[in-house]
């Protein structure tokens, strides 16, 4: 038996992916614990999740929602990673102390999890859920990339082992990544010991409910979401997209996830048919939809394609540009600016992805295979079995 | 495949030995490039300035960077070097970038081609 420690920040992408991992390795007699957001953690992993509790940020802390590009990568990194790191690392040492870990399971952006390993000598792994970075984006911007350094030496001074230089981003015991060829492209990765597991989509109970008697058989179905991290950004998409549905409603049945209120109540909507609810149980209702309008975010894009549904990706910001532009590049959907597209623009994009002769969806439907054949929780599960029976792992790492 | 920013037409091709040296060319020549990469969205010329910002007011992604840097290399040749000039940019530097800034940069790069 191993003991596995997952490491994660608050934030309900990151989580997700490695409930699969959790339960893949629990099955194969090893532990697992987590050290992270106790309440968040044990509300995906199940109430009887073992947690060592870790300081979170101030739940006021939010970022402008205006604030995207370059001005949000520094708030990303500043205000929130950085910071992140110094109020959970005490409590992932105190994880480590009690509990003991054979290996650590680190988010990317957890770093705390990779720097605290370091210092302690345990092997740890990073868990990558989004195909972004391993692309290397800061590679045309030196100077970008030696200030994200800069803070990465001044966490490991606090926090690690200053005998080492390397970018906690990314383990030199292993990298597991919950995406795949299919959207990374063929070229060389610019780091060593990456395995592409594929998207971990986990079965997970349903967190809310669905009026499925409502979904109309004779319409093409399009939901349209913004994610979990991005509720106040979006009144004017959304109008912009309710719009869009309203002028394609012979057609199709919208259903419109708005969890922050942004639109009102649905009864102060114009036209009839279009479904607007609060949350939506997503992996479910994947199998019934035609298309998925949404930002770009990593585990939405993988489910959908998992489900082979095409996409119309309006990035806000982060990882979302990147990986809105691998999924183009693949075939498997259509892009529009998120501050400026019209109601018209929306619906010819929805059009587009929804006419089988565009072949969205084939190109979709050749990306969920390839998805599937990744392996995803237990292709995890078989790596974090074998990089935790590797001997004497740390010392050959360097 | 269907996407917002490579069905946009380069800027007029011109031969990279004669294209126009003077700032408020070079302003009014790469303010014709973002209009095209832009033009969707009814930006009109007034809109775009020395002082006007690349991620505040234009809210130009990667994507459109990319595009911009082919529409430079169309016309200007190999005389102007975008990746250089975004290389040695800081990230606030970046965060702040102006459409002037650009411009000094390729007036700067054609006159040192010139000198040579």
């Amino acid at each position: 038996m191993t003991s596995f420690l997952f490491v994660v920040p608050p934030l309900v992408g990151h989580t997700n992916p490695l409930l699969g991992v959790a339960g893949e390795l629990a099955r194969r007699g090893h532990r697992v614990a987590w050290a992270g957001y106790g309440d968040q953690i044990r509300s995906l992993a199940g109430e009887d999740a073992e947690v060592y509790e870790t300081q979170m940020p101030d739940a006021e802390l939010r970022r402008p929602p205006k604030l995207t590009g370059p001005a949000a990568f520094r708030f990303l990194w500043e205000d929130f990673f950085a910071p992140l790191a110094g109020l959970m690392a005490p409590g992932v040492e105190a994880a480590v102390q009690e509990y003991g870990p054979d290996v650590v399971v680190a988010d990317q952006h957890a770093v705390a999890g990779a720097l605290v390993a370091e210092r302690h000598g345990i092997p740890y792994v990073t868990s990558v859920t989004t195909s972004a970075e391993l692309t290397d984006p800061l590679s045309s911007m030196p100077k970008v990339e030696a200030w994200l350094r800069g803070i990465f030496a001044s966490l490991r001074e606090q926090f690690g082992d200053s005998r080492h230089t390397g970018d906690p981003r990314f383990s030199p015991h292993g990298i597991i990544a919950f995406t795949g060829r299919a959207l990374l492209g063929d070229a060389p990765l610019p780091w060593d010991g990456v395995h592409l597991v594929g998207p971990a989509i986990a079965p997970r109970a349903p967190r809310c409910d669905f009026p499925y008697g409502e979904l109309d058989p004779e319409r093409r179905k399009v939901l349209v979401t913004l994610g979990t991290a991005n509720l106040d950004a979006g009144e004017r998409f959304l109008k912009e997209a309710v719009a869009a549905l309203e002028e394609l409603r012979g057609t199709v049945q919208g259903i419109v996830v708005d969890p922050g209120g942004l639109l009102g109540e649905e009864r102060k909507l114009p036209g009839p048919g279009l479904l607007l609810r609060e949350f939506v149980p997503q992996l479910e209702l994947l199998p019934h939809l035609d298309a998925v309008v949404c930002h770009g975010g990593h585990n939405t894009v993988c489910e959908s394609l998992w489900h082979g549904v095409p996409l119309v990706l309006a990035p806000i910001r982060d990882d979302q540009p990147i990986v809105s532009g691998q999924v183009v590049d693949a075939g498997a959907g259509v892009r529009v600016r998120f501050n400026r597209v019209d109601a018209a623009r929306l619906a010819a994009a929805v059009s587009s992805v929804l006419d089988p002769a565009s072949g969205h969806r084939a190109a979709a439907e050749e990306i969920g295979r390839s998805f599937r054949e990744a392996g995803g929780a237990r292709a995890a599960a078989d790596h974090l079995g074998r990089i935790a029976a590797r001997p004497a792992n740390y010392q050959a790492a360097g | 495949m269907t996407t917002d920013a490579t069905g946009v037409a380069p800027a007029q091709p011109q031969n990279g030995a004669q294209a126009r040296t003077d700032p408020g060319a070079v302003l009014a020549d790469i303010a014709g490039m973002l209009r095209e990469l832009l033009e969707e969205y009814g930006l009109d010329e007034a809109e775009i300035g020395r002082e006007t910002t690349f991620h505040d007011d234009l809210e130009l992604e990667s994507i459109d960077l990319v595009s911009l840097s082919g529409s430079l290399r169309e016309h200007y040749g190999d005389r102007v070097n975008f990746a250089e000039f975004v290389a040695d940019l800081e990230l606030d530097e970046i965060i702040a970038l102006t459409v002037g800034q650009l411009v000094d940069f390729v007036v700067e790069s054609l006159r040192a081609t010139e000198a040579g």
